[in-house]
């Protein structure tokens, strides 16, 4: 999992878990809203239905004291008539109400049946009643009073059940709404009690003498739940209701207990007494109707209280459903925001320099790099990286120039070879080969340890008739001791060529010896010639090994015991070396490489060694017997090359020329 | 590749190395000159280490005898086998003063 993944995915999750979060508060919110305003509108209904009730009542106790005759027909059918018309209205708008909030309410339907029942049932008894007020029915109205008394009463108390079914399907959590809703259920108890009494004490007050114990038990157990009623709304008051509520709870209860409570018990006990009573129906129905509009009037303080409640709640559920909606789109935007920063200030880099550096590590140097003005972690790297990429491209330029300074030197150094492969060619052909010079057969061996060599020699013809030869071995090797060996390569073969008769071979030792540079390397040299006609040879040995001479019959000398080597010291002095040289005897002159070589030990192959070489091939002929050195060298080295340059000139005085034709 | 050693007012240098060849001839040759040039005109060169000398580290030597010159003396003590052969055979033990050892040649210089 790369970090960009490691990132977003954390960012997107903590943001997830943060909307999540808010939006489950969102919920709880709406729910709360939806509650209340179910509540607000369960509420409306009910209080609709609540003066529906009251005004169902009301139409009750008019409709029943016209029915026993108890008012004057034409003002009370007026005023029953506007009675029923709000009965009518209050039920239709609850009706309204009621399919208004179908949406929000779980049992509308339910209650439109009942309250449609209500208002059929409701619909005959109106019916039952203006049957029996008509003129044609005389007193039968008095008769069926009571029985239309009790339908009335069911009505009444239906409606109100009704009520109480939606009350108790939406019952609030509020304590405070809860207690109101209790009291004005309480309440409505009260005013239906009040009520059936305003109707049933009016009908005894009318006729007093007439009163039956059973009536005087129903006024009294109405007295009793209104008590009842009352002393359940005083239990109540314990919760925090609202001020207003309060007084005006208190308020009716006062005046209730100050009047009319006491009135109905001393009405109550002259009925019992048979006493005449203080008051006329017609004034009690109306001081019924003051107690009963005292009671609504608590009624509608209550509902208002709850109204107002109800809508403090609503509106409070608005503003939190607005408030955590606002959080949720802060926070929407917070993790959108938080995103795209981590994937611009961190991601994004991150691939860049990440690309960049594994394309570095590929040696790719052409790659551009982010450019970062950056002081943080991020913009370090990419400083650090610009570094490595300068150091990178520092160490290909200079891997360059090595490669180009290499090859250069490969071309030098072979041009070098080149030039000294020439040189070591032009070296080669100043050497003699073998041959034969009047009756001197001479033979070479030439290995320089390098590819030219400080070593040289030459055989030349006198005109005198003599053979001068010489050798050379100029001190160190390679390149300047094989230029100095040309020097004198050239100077011997001159002073050779050029020596007048009767010069002593010393004298040119002497002479070359004094006029050698002294910032030249020195060199050592055997200097010498052979005179064809005698059998005599003779040798200047400067500095160079003692040359051995093969006789004929295989016996080995050797000659002189050292010289000043040429070029060393100016003042050296020369002895000339004078020696036998008959027919078959061989001269073998060599330069110290030959005994100074070395094995693989550090051993140097010797004088000794080589004396007993040279004994033990004496009867080879002189190229034979070079190569037989030169393989007995090679073995002794162990490989083909050589720390010294290595020489040899063997110079052979030929037997008596034999005749062609002569025969052994 | 050289000690000394300051004896009876005479500079004994002793050669550390088997061989004086052409790879250790310019180091010897500097090394000594250093020697020559910081005074010391009594010089007795130790050689009894030395089992080897080529052509150029006997031309070092010539060398460093010409720079010393007349005003002073350089003896060859210790030169044995090769050494000494090549001394006879390049005539040098005529221009060196070679002594078997270092003692003799100090007691020689020193006198």
């Amino acid at each position: 999992m790369k970090i960009r993944h490691i990132l977003l995915l954390l960012t997107a999750f903590l943001g997830a878990a943060l909307l999540i979060a808010v939006a489950v508060q969102i919920r709880d919110e709406l729910l709360g809203y939806q509650t209340s305003e179910r509540l607000e509108a369960s509420n409306t209904v009910r209080e609709r239905l609540l003066l529906g009730t009251a005004a169902l009542a009301n139409e009750r106790s008019q409709t029943y004291v016209l029915l026993i005759g108890q008012r004057n027909e034409a003002d009370s059918v007026a005023e029953l008539r506007d009675v029923r018309r709000q009965v009518d209205d209050l039920l239709n708008a609850a009706e309204r109400d009621v399919t208004a909030t179908q949406a929000s309410l779980s049992n509308t339907s339910n209650s439109l049946t009942i309250l449609s029942r209500i208002r059929q049932e409701l619909g005959n008894l109106r019916q039952q009643a203006d049957d029996l007020l008509g003129p044609a029915e005389g007193m039968r109205g008095e008769q069926f009073a009571p029985r239309w008394f009790q339908e009335a009463t069911r009505l009444v108390e239906e409606l109100q059940s009704s009520r109480m079914t939606i009350l108790q399907r939406e019952r609030p959590l509020d304590p405070v709404l809860r207690t109101e809703a209790v009291l004005r259920a309480y309440a409505a108890i009260l005013s239906e009690s009040i009520a059936r009494n305003q109707a049933l004490m009016s009908r005894a007050l009318g006729n007093p003498a007439e009163v039956g114990g059973l009536e005087i038990d129903a006024i009294s157990q109405n007295a009793g739940r209104a008590e009842l009623a009352w002393e359940l709304i005083d239990g109540q008051m314990a919760v925090p209701l609202s001020a207003t509520v309060k007084e005006s709870v208190t308020r009716t209860h006062d005046s209730y207990s100050a009047t009319f409570a006491p009135l109905q018990r001393t009405l109550m006990a002259s009925l019992l007494g048979k006493v005449p009573p203080t008051l006329g129906p017609e004034e009690w129905y109306d001081l019924t109707e003051r107690a009963l509009s005292n009671v609504a009037l608590m009624q509608r303080e209550l509902l208002q209280s709850s109204r107002e409640r109800l809508e403090l709640e609503l509106s409070r559920a608005k503003r939190s459903v607005a408030l955590w909606s606002a959080l949720l789109l802060l926070g929407a935007a917070a993790v959108l925001a938080s995103i795209l920063v981590v994937r611009r200030r961190v991601v994004r880099p991150l691939e860049g320099l990440s690309q960049a550096m594994l394309r570095l590590a590929d040696n790719d140097l052409e790659i551009p790099l982010p450019r970062l003005a950056r002081a943080d972690e991020i913009g370090e790297m990419n400083d650090a990286l610009r570094v490595f990429k300068a150091n990178a491209i520092q160490r290909q330029r200079t891997q360059n120039e090595k490669q180009i300074l290499h090859a250069r030197l490969r071309d030098a150094y072979s041009q070098l070879q080149k030039d000294l492969e020439a040189a070591a060619v032009i070296q080669q052909t100043m050497l003699p080969p073998s041959s034969r010079i009047d009756g001197v057969e001479y033979h070479g061996l030439f290995r320089p340890s390098s590819l030219i060599a400080g070593d040289t020699y030459n055989v030349v013809r006198r005109t005198d008739g003599a053979v001068g030869f010489f050798q050379v071995d100029v001190a160190g090797h390679g390149a300047a001791a094989a230029l100095v060996s040309v020097a004198c390569h050239h100077a011997l073969s001159q002073a050779i060529l050029t020596r007048t008769q009767g010069t002593p071979l010393e004298e040119i030792a002497v002479q070359i010896n004094e006029e050698w540079p002294e910032d030249l390397p020195y060199f050592t040299m055997i200097l010498g010639e052979i005179d064809s006609r005698t059998q005599r040879a003779s040798i200047i040995q400067a500095g160079h090994p003692s040359p051995l001479v093969i006789r004929s019959d295989g016996a080995i000398e050797v000659i002189g015991d050292g010289g000043f080597p040429v070029g060393m010291l100016p003042a050296a002095s020369y002895e000339k070396i004078e020696f036998d040289l008959g027919p078959g005897d061989r001269l073998f002159i060599y330069s110290d490489g030959l005994v100074e070589a070395e094995d693989q030990d550090g051993e140097q192959f010797s004088e000794t060694r080589l004396r007993t070489l040279v004994r033990d091939a004496a009867n080879d002929p002189s190229s034979a017997l070079l190569d037989r050195v030169n393989d007995v060298l090679r073995n002794w080295r162990g490989s083909e090359t050589l720390d010294d340059d290595l020489s040899v000139l063997m110079l052979e005085r030929l037997p008596e020329r034999i005749p062609a034709n002569a025969v052994h | 590749m050289l000690s000394t050693d300051l004896r009876d007012n005479v500079l004994v240098v002793r050669v550390e190395e088997k061989r004086i060849d052409a790879s250790k001839a310019p180091a010897f040759k500097d090394e000594m000159t250093r020697c020559i040039d910081a005074g010391q005109n009594q010089i007795v060169l130790d050689m009894s280490q030395v089992d080897f000398i080529d052509s150029s580290g006997l031309g070092a030597l010539v060398s460093c005898l010409k720079r010393l010159g007349p005003r002073g003396s350089l003896a060859v003590a210790g030169a044995t086998g090769a050494v000494s052969r090549l001394f006879t055979l390049t005539r040098m033990d005529r221009v060196f003063a070679l002594h078997p050892n270092v003692d003799t040649a100090v007691e020689q210089l020193s006198a």
